[in-house]
């Protein structure tokens, strides 16, 4: 109950400081716009000479990128401004004042920001189903709705299971200038339908950073082509990944010295 | 209600030789060291005591605040704060102390106090009524008045400082930590700032523990001093006696109505210099005496000399640390 | 600040520059790690042409390409622009300020020490590149060779006016870092980093042409892999250091009305 209040506390505060800089406010959303075009230029490039990317037809990996675009949103709107808070403490020396508060380090740190103007990704990612589903000449049943929302609940776990394991790398990194631009690079493949790498790649991209729970599983999801099994499995990697992820966090907590006392 | 027993923390740090070469080989071979930061520690603190943490710089004294306040783990030892070990960090615990960092804030930076202080009103649990009743103490103590309302980056540094008491105090801790508070402020700050302290600890009973330079805010507030130095510790006890057992000397100021030359006092005791002797005769020459000697060394001076002003001082306590530190240097 | 002080100061500045790199093995291996995308979409074109080229990529030429890409991003890249957001923000820019050197040509120092170590980096790659792929897939031409070199000083540049541009806007907007972040995506798309521009659709490509995206990547590349005559890239690199200019003009206006405002608002 009081973390439920925390969160609201939190949010407030977000809210505020995005209306006390008015200009930012009306940047963020005009940026956001442009964001749109990057997201589609790659598959339409790469379809445009091929009918089929491997087993995926153009309707069907556009799914892929509208589950790429999503989270993408709730990257930029909802973790990554919160976490880049983490960096910012360890970089000025006010973490102790996180650690002294009692309430969990990881939800502090993780409600610190919000971005307000990042839902408007969330509308775009719909906008690419339809396209998508237009292009398929169909539409999704309920059930793949379904399915699809707890595959995007897996989704969502993992991404920012995946994020906690970045940013922890900043307690043992001094100088962590680039930890966005690491994440962001390794973040882009999953706008790629994960079949389309090579064997030891996919591999990679399924069990070790798993790209392909958080975009291919939801838009197999969307289509209806989702093995329950691999529902299942999703679901599985998500809570690994977040068990993982915050052990991982204990032991970087554990580990930093607030030196130069 | 805390007990510190055998506390050491112990550092591995990376050594490197200066020179680029040196660097470069430092990408595939690293030599450590262990730099005791804390080195064996023991002491007793009850409650509502006010103790001030003396020592040079890289002593260990922010050091064992933070053991204290668990925010770091010891390499061994015992400690217990009130019952809880502070490396657990229990949010029982955590709601009964508090750390100010001077030059570090907890302040929101683009949004007005008073938005920290609510948040720190829900992080803490306070209920409503005490959170306002605190707040209304705090602000008539401190003089916050209006400064709550406008955003923290267009506060000066006192004003800053006087907010980020108050965000740490929503919750009434019971157990103060204070490391260097006054660092950076003006001079009427300071004394605000020691003389809020005080009144705090006064009012509700905390106990307070302070780390500062600044001997002004020691000999104030800190009826109690424990020296720490190179991670030892040196000295525990009444600030009165340290200055006694380092330096039992008295500082007599004369001062005269005609020019006296110091071969007239080299007598009485030690003469105070600030530079080369200039072998002129002063207006004023100011002796540390050893204290018993005091008052036969005020009667001579007074019948033989033409004194037209005299003062006895302790001596200036920077001195009695520099001298504790030399010692602990040569030792 | 004068421009003798910073040439006497500009070979410590390096030295102290490569200590840093060096110091911190974590950050070496974050920023190696943040730049292996075109590895993974070398993986991706590989399986994709492996029915057959697209447009005149077969395989070994998606091969050439990335490994190429691979390596001028090691050459290229610059990250001043945390350093900068970080230091506007909490006011520590004073610190630069008050030295002899001008902090643009401190930063462009740091980024320039950092070089030998991503060098290290490059080079194994680009033996693996000459094995693998054979000598064909890498022009012969000297003059080329040339043109090659002149284009990395181009897109380094440009990459680093950038930097410095959206860093100079921390100094008017709290969301540089989202600017930061949105130049970063296009730049990913358009610059030819995650894909040819040559296969891009014509309209696209027309746009793309008089963009500086693909002045930072692209064009390089482009001719370490021969794929333009002689007359053909000296248009291009013409277009790529006009694209310089332009970001030597906007830091420089950027720069001063920034520091005024800086200035006036205090650390």
């Amino acid at each position: 109950m009081r973390y439920a209040r925390l969160l609201l506390m939190q949010v407030r505060a977000s809210m505020l400081l995005a209306l006390q800089y008015r200009a930012d406010f009306l940047l963020d959303g005009f940026v956001e716009i442009f964001w749109m075009v990057p997201a589609i230029v790659p598959l339409a490039v790469v379809f445009r000479v091929r009918p089929h990317l491997g087993e995926w037809s153009f309707g069907e990996a556009l799914m892929v990128v509208g589950w790429f675009t999503f989270l993408q949103g709730v990257l930029e709107g909802v973790i990554n401004p919160s976490l880049v808070t983490v960096v910012d403490h360890i970089r000025k020396g006010t973490l102790d004042f996180v650690l002294l508060k009692p309430a969990d380090a990881q939800f502090l740190v993780s409600t610190a920001r919000f971005q307000p103007w990042q839902c408007v990704n969330v509308f775009t990612a719909v906008g690419i189903f339809v396209w998508g589903f237009v292009v398929l000449g169909r539409g999704p049943t309920p059930a793949d709705i379904g399915v699809a929302t707890v595959a995007m609940l897996a989704a969502v776990v993992a991404l920012y299971s995946l994020w906690i394991l970045t940013v922890s790398a900043a307690f043992y990194v001094v100088r962590i200038d680039n930890l966005s631009q690491l994440f962001n690079a390794i973040f882009d493949a999953a706008r790629w339908p994960v079949s389309v790498f090579p064997r030891v790649v996919r591999l990679l991209f399924t069990f070790v950073i798993p790209l392909a729970l958080m975009t291919t599983y939801p838009a197999r999801a969307l289509l209806g082509t989702l093995p329950w099994a691999t529902l299942a499995g999703a679901l599985g990697g998500g809570i690994i990944a977040f068990t993982v992820a915050r052990i991982v966090w204990k032991a970087s907590i554990a580990r930093y010295t607030s030196a130069g006392g | 209600m805390i007990r510190v027993r055998g506390l050491r923390k112990h550092y591995k740090v990376h050594e490197r030789p200066p020179g680029v070469a040196a660097a470069f080989r430092s990408l595939f071979h690293r030599e450590y060291k262990t730099v005791a930061a804390v080195d064996g520690i023991d002491f007793r603190i009850e409650p509502g005591e006010r103790v001030g943490f003396l020592g040079p710089n890289g002593a260990g004294k922010t050091t064992t605040l933070k053991l204290l306040a668990g925010l770091l783990h010891p390499t061994s030892g015992e400690v217990s704060v009130d019952g809880h070990e502070p490396r657990r960090r229990e949010d029982a615990y955590l709601k009964k102390i508090m750390l100010v960092l001077g030059q570090k804030q907890q302040l929101l930076w683009d949004l007005p106090p008073s938005e920290t202080f609510e948040l720190n009103r829900a992080v803490y649990d306070v209920p409503r009524a005490q959170f306002v009743e605190t707040m209304r103490e705090l602000s008539e103590l401190l003089e916050l008045g209006d400064l709550v309302k406008r955003p923290t980056r267009t506060l000066s540094l006192g004003e800053r400082m006087k907010c980020e008491l108050a965000a740490a105090l929503v919750h009434r801790p019971q157990v103060l930590f204070l490391d260097e508070p006054t660092i950076g402020l003006d001079v009427s700050m300071q004394a605000t700032v020691r003389g809020f302290v005080q009144r705090y600890n006064e009012r509700y009973g905390a106990t307070l523990i302070l780390t500062s330079h600044y001997m002004e805010d020691v000999q104030r507030l800190c009826p109690r001093v424990i020296v720490i130095d190179k991670g030892k510790l040196v000295y525990d006890g009444a600030l009165e006696e340290l200055v006694t057992r380092i330096r039992p000397d008295k500082r007599i100021i004369l001062r005269f109505s005609r020019p006296v030359d110091e071969s007239e006092v080299a007598s009485f005791g030690t003469i105070v210099r600030d530079g080369e002797p200039t072998g002129a005769p002063c207006w004023s020459i100011a002796l540390d005496v050893h204290m018993d000697a005091v008052n036969r060394v005020v009667t001579e001076a007074l019948s033989r000399l033409p004194v037209r002003d005299l003062t006895v001082e302790s001596p200036p306590l920077e001195e009695v640390m520099s001298e504790l530190f030399a010692r602990g240097k040569a030792s | 600040m004068s421009l003798r002080s910073t040439v006497t100061a500009f070979p410590t500045l390096l030295r102290v520059g490569f200590m840093d790199a060096v110091a911190y093995r974590a950050e070496l291996l974050v920023w190696m790690l943040a730049t292996t995308m075109p590895l993974v979409m070398l993986a991706l074109f590989t399986t994709v042409a492996a029915d057959g080229p697209i447009g005149r990529y077969g395989q070994p030429q998606f091969i050439a390409y990335f490994l190429a890409t691979f390596i001028v991003r090691q050459l290229t890249g610059s990250w001043a622009f945390y350093e900068m957001n970080f230091e506007v923000r909490s006011g520590t820019l004073a610190m630069r300020l008050l030295r002899p050197v001008h902090p643009l040509w401190a930063y462009a120092a740091e980024n320039l020490a950092a070089l030998p170590m991503r060098l290290l980096v490059s080079l194994p790659v680009a033996a693996v590149a000459l094995v693998w792929v054979g000598r064909q897939a890498t022009t012969h031409d000297p003059v080329m060779w040339g043109l090659f070199a002149v284009s990395v000083l181009g897109a380094w540049l440009i990459t680093l006016f950038v930097n410095f541009a959206v860093g100079c806007l921390s100094f008017f907007v709290e969301s540089s870092m989202k600017l930061m972040d949105t130049w970063l995506v296009f730049f990913f798309v358009l610059s030819g980093y995650l894909i040819p521009v040559d296969l891009f659709p014509h309209g696209v490509r027309a746009v793309v042409d008089w963009l500086p995206f693909r002045y930072q990547i692209g064009l390089p590349v482009e001719l370490m892999t021969g794929a333009h005559g002689t007359a053909h890239a000296l248009g291009l690199l013409g277009r790529q250091w006009m694209w310089v200019a332009i970001g030597l003009g906007t830091t420089s206006v950027l720069w001063r009305s920034g520091l005024r405002r800086f200035a006036a608002y205090g650390g």
